[in-house]
């Protein structure tokens, strides 16, 4: 186990130092002066001569990477040209909310997508088959910009049962503050047991979550139900068959555990990939996290901010296949050797 | 261990050591500041039995919805951006410009004189006017302000350019002896590096825990990053006093779809949206609970042609160019978003002039394509033109002008940048044609003149690359016939517009960007002044009833 452990880090590590490379390097191409975000769209020559000497933008590319490695392993990521602030700390209280967001999202996901794919598979070829398959793939295919708008017109606007906008209600940090500790909200209310606010942000989660929560949910039913059919014809299952289990009870008790390590691979992946496809949820919802920065950021040429979003964003990915990979250690000694 | 134990203990070790790690240590969001008492009587809907009022609409805030970050530079010094709208409410300039009056009037100085040609300047200061920061208001307190300003140079300081000496004479009277006339009244009402604030503390403010300024309002809360990121409070020792109907507490809840916020409007939870779409800005008009408010701004579009080099340095062409834009159909197109424009000046500005309204002239254009030797049966004319990413206004007019070129055997080839590398390649005449907007940082038409149109060896925004000595010189006599002589600036902007556009064609400005506001039908008091930009002055306004 230490070996492989190893060597999954050893291989996550080169990632990261490819993405590190590529985005400063890719950002570094892009055209134009990324001293005009920081010194306004209107800047003198001298302004911008003197925001180019600021972050060393006048440096050859090789130093300045040298710069940016260094910097980034003594954990400062730049400082954002937009918002004039370390890029670290604009990520600490961005990122937290696209986790909250996500993290929702994916439960939902997984308490969705599996029980209908396994329902799938009970019944391949009839009814409830042709309505998991149907359901996942409008889930898989409906761009989730128009899902986010539709169900914000219909749910919100129209039937008032759910809020517009926004991760809970505002004036709630005044009538009960919340205390920060992992900067989740939804986290810290319930560890702090603020009840008003963890009562407003999972009314505000709803729908958000559930357009998030759509693609992955599609995906997971999808999976689940090839997963278990695939496994419906192993010696094992005739054996149960034999034996005289029920048809569900086979699938949920001995076909479903073989089969959830592919879909713990699958939710890794999806989960990385939510994040970034949330980033338009949040601007419709108005959801505080990477989205919006993410946004404001590439529409304001914010080359130290993309950079840091973009390396966020593998960071995730990284860890959570790293993750997946040593939990699939965990659950199953064939996966050491692979 | 059976498999789902590992899981289970895995998983829970996960957990705990990502709790761990993004352990923040136990700080209160939000807390630190004043409770507000809840005086208002909320008419947005509540949604949830356990949720309190929320910094929604009612008679003691006011929630505007910038589709922006609210702040991104807390010092009045080099504040340069979004956060205008916030820091016209907390600073305030020495003067504000009445777009209506075209002329600036009383803020923090309540009388001014200029003598010697309009290069001194001398301003009474108000009196009985305190900082947030307790300190009082005299002549010494806003010398320090502006020389710091100007010291550190930074955003729109470069206004104070004309200034040579600050003298406080005495408590209230602040002297200004300027390098060349200017003028400084104007300056004084710019929305930027014009506020005066209390110098002692300006090295506190970066984080938007406190503030430095005169205005009726001051922070309460800020949080970067969150939904409702800062919260105004009212200044209770304002110079101007308190009334009971007035909004004492201000709300920017960033909203940054169109969409999202016309939903909130309607829900009574925002009170003012800055811009919506020309469909929706329409269906807000024959909203119930909801008013609308239109007005020309003072930002046009300038389509620059290239008088340097490659085609469009014949003037023949760019005539032709400025005769081919579809100005009418693309202010219908525009839908209400923008207003034909008369000239360089917009309306509300000295300088403005009636009756020079573009107009689109096939015909003609032809014949002058023909004169420089391009269109049909000649050579083909291949432009490349560049214009801003991501602004479906300025692609109408590319679209529209592509298509009406090609008739002419015109091939327009139009590129869509991001403003630093479409200004980069400015810098470099590196197109035939090149479009952006022009607004001026104090309400004074000479910004266009001396940005835009004086030559330039470097050219910063001269992208028309223009080189006239006697428009030069005409530019150069502008600053002291404005502070000396209003009626000789008028004529003198006037002529120069002639001779930019008509003679040497230079420039085509199609039309005037118009601002469509959406606010709620309970706000009374709101009148959009164009020199701020999406600015409300919240002291203004009240709930109706």
């Amino acid at each position: 186990m230490p070996r492989y452990v190893a060597r999954r880090l050893g291989q996550a590590f080169l990632v990261v130092a490819g993405v590190v490379v590529l985005t400063f390097v890719v950002t570094r191409l892009l055209p134009g002066d990324p001293a005009v975000a920081f010194a306004g769209p209107k800047a003198t020559p001298q302004q911008l001569a003197e925001a180019r000497a600021r972050f060393g933008l006048d440096d050859p590319l090789p130093v300045q990477l040298w710069n940016y490695v260094r910097d980034l392993a003594t954990g400062d990521w730049g400082t954002s040209l937009r918002t004039r602030r370390p890029v670290l700390s604009d990520l600490y209280v961005a990122f937290p909310a696209s986790l909250e967001l996500v993290g929702a999202a994916l439960l939902l996901a997984v308490l969705a997508g599996i029980p209908a794919g396994v329902l799938a598979a009970r019944h391949r070829t009839r009814l409830p088959d042709l309505g998991v398959r149907v359901g996942g793939m409008l889930a898989v295919s409906v761009p989730v910009f128009w899902l986010a708008l539709a169900l914000q017109t219909v749910f919100a606007g129209s039937l008032d049962w759910f809020p517009v906008a926004g991760e809970y209600d505002a004036a709630l940090d005044t009538t009960s503050p919340l205390t920060l500790w992992t900067n989740i909200t939804l986290v810290d209310a319930l560890i702090t047991g603020n009840w008003p606010i963890l009562t407003s942000t999972l009314r505000h989660l709803v729908l958000p979550a559930i357009v998030v929560a759509a693609y992955p949910a599609g995906v997971i039913a999808q999976m689940t139900r090839a997963a278990l059919i695939e496994e419906g014809g192993q010696d094992h299952v005739r054996l149960e068959r034999a034996l005289g289990f029920g048809e569900t009870s086979i699938l949920v008790r001995f076909a479903l555990r073989p089969a959830l390590n592919p879909l713990l691979s699958l939710i890794a992946l999806v989960f990385a990939y939510a994040i970034v496809n949330g980033f338009l949820v949040e601007a419709v919802f108005n959801w505080p996290g990477l989205g919006r920065y993410a946004v404001d950021a590439i529409a304001g040429s914010d080359v130290p901010a993309i950079a840091g979003v973009t390396l966020l964003v593998a960071l995730v990915y990284v860890l959570a296949n790293l993750v997946v990979d040593l939990l699939q250690g965990v659950v199953d000694p064939r996966a050491r050797q692979r | 261990m059976r498999w789902h134990k590992r899981l289970l203990v895995a998983g829970v070790a996960g957990v705990v050591a990502m709790t761990a790690s993004a352990c923040a240590g136990g700080q209160v969001r939000g807390a630190g500041r004043t409770p507000q008492p809840s005086t208002g009587t909320s008419t947005g809907t509540s949604t949830g039995a356990a949720e309190a009022p929320a910094a929604k609409a009612n008679d003691a805030t006011f929630v505007y919805a910038p589709n922006l970050d609210v702040v991104t530079d807390w010092d009045p010094a080099s504040s340069y951006s979004n956060e205008i709208i916030a820091m016209s409410n907390i600073y305030e300039g020495l003067t504000r410009y009445d777009a209506e009056a075209r002329k600036p009037v009383p803020r923090l100085a309540t009388e001014w004189t200029s003598a010697a040609g309009g290069k001194e300047w001398t301003f009474k200061l108000r009196q009985g006017v305190k900082f947030h920061t307790g300190a009082p208001l005299d002549a010494e307190a806003a010398k320090k302000a502006i020389e710091r300003t100007m010291k550190i140079n930074a955003g729109a300081a470069y206004i104070w350019g004309a200034v040579k000496t600050i003298e406080a004479v005495d408590a209230s009277t602040l002297k200004f002896t300027l390098k060349y006339a200017a003028p400084l009244d104007l300056v004084a009402s710019s929305g930027y590096a014009a506020y005066i604030y209390d110098t002692a503390a300006a090295d506190k403010l970066k984080d938007g825990e406190s503030d430095a300024g005169t205005g009726p309002y001051t922070i309460d809360t800020w949080q970067k990053g969150k939904e409702t990121e800062l919260t105004l409070k009212a200044f209770d020792g304002y110079w101007g006093g308190w009334k009971p109907e007035q909004y004492r507490k201000v709300a920017f809840r960033v909203t940054p779809e169109i969409t999202t916020a016309w939903q909130l409007l309607q829900k009574g939870e925002v009170n003012f949206v800055p811009r919506l779409n020309p469909q929706l800005f329409a269906q807000a008009g024959a909203t119930e609970g909801v008013q609308t408010s239109q007005k020309p701004s003072f930002q046009n579009l300038l389509v620059l042609f290239n008088t340097a080099t490659g085609p469009a340095k014949d003037v023949k062409v760019r005539q032709a160019l400025q005769l081919a834009i579809d100005y009418d159909g693309l202010v219908a197109a525009l839908k209400g978003a923008g207003t034909k424009a008369s000239g360089l000046v917009p309306e509300g500005l000295l300088g403005h002039v009636q009756g020079m309204e573009p107009k689109q002239d096939l015909a003609r254009a032809a014949e002058l394509l023909n004169a420089a030797g391009y269109g049909q049966d000649l050579e083909e004319l291949k432009l490349t033109m560049t214009y801003a990413q991501g602004d479906e206004d300025q692609k109408l007019l590319v679209t529209l002008l592509s298509s009406t070129l090609k008739k002419l055997n015109v091939t327009l080839q139009a590129k869509p940048m991001a403003w630093n590398a479409q200004w980069d390649l400015g810098k470099k005449k590196g197109q035939d044609i090149f479009v952006m907007y022009w607004y001026p940082d104090y309400p004074d038409a000479y910004s266009w003149f001396l940005n835009v149109f004086k030559s330039a060896d470097k050219p910063q925004f001269n992208l028309s690359y223009l080189k006239n000595a006697e428009i030069d010189k005409a530019i150069d006599a502008l600053p002291q016939l404005s502070a000396t002589d209003a009626l000789a600036a008028d004529q003198a902007y006037a002529d120069l517009q002639k001779k930019i556009i008509q003679e040497q064609a230079a420039v085509a400005a199609p039309y005037v960007q118009t601002y469509q506001r959406a606010l709620s039908a309970t706000v009374q008091g709101y009148t959009d002044n164009p020199a701020y930009p999406n600015v409300v002055f919240f002291y203004d306004l009240k709930p109706a009833g």
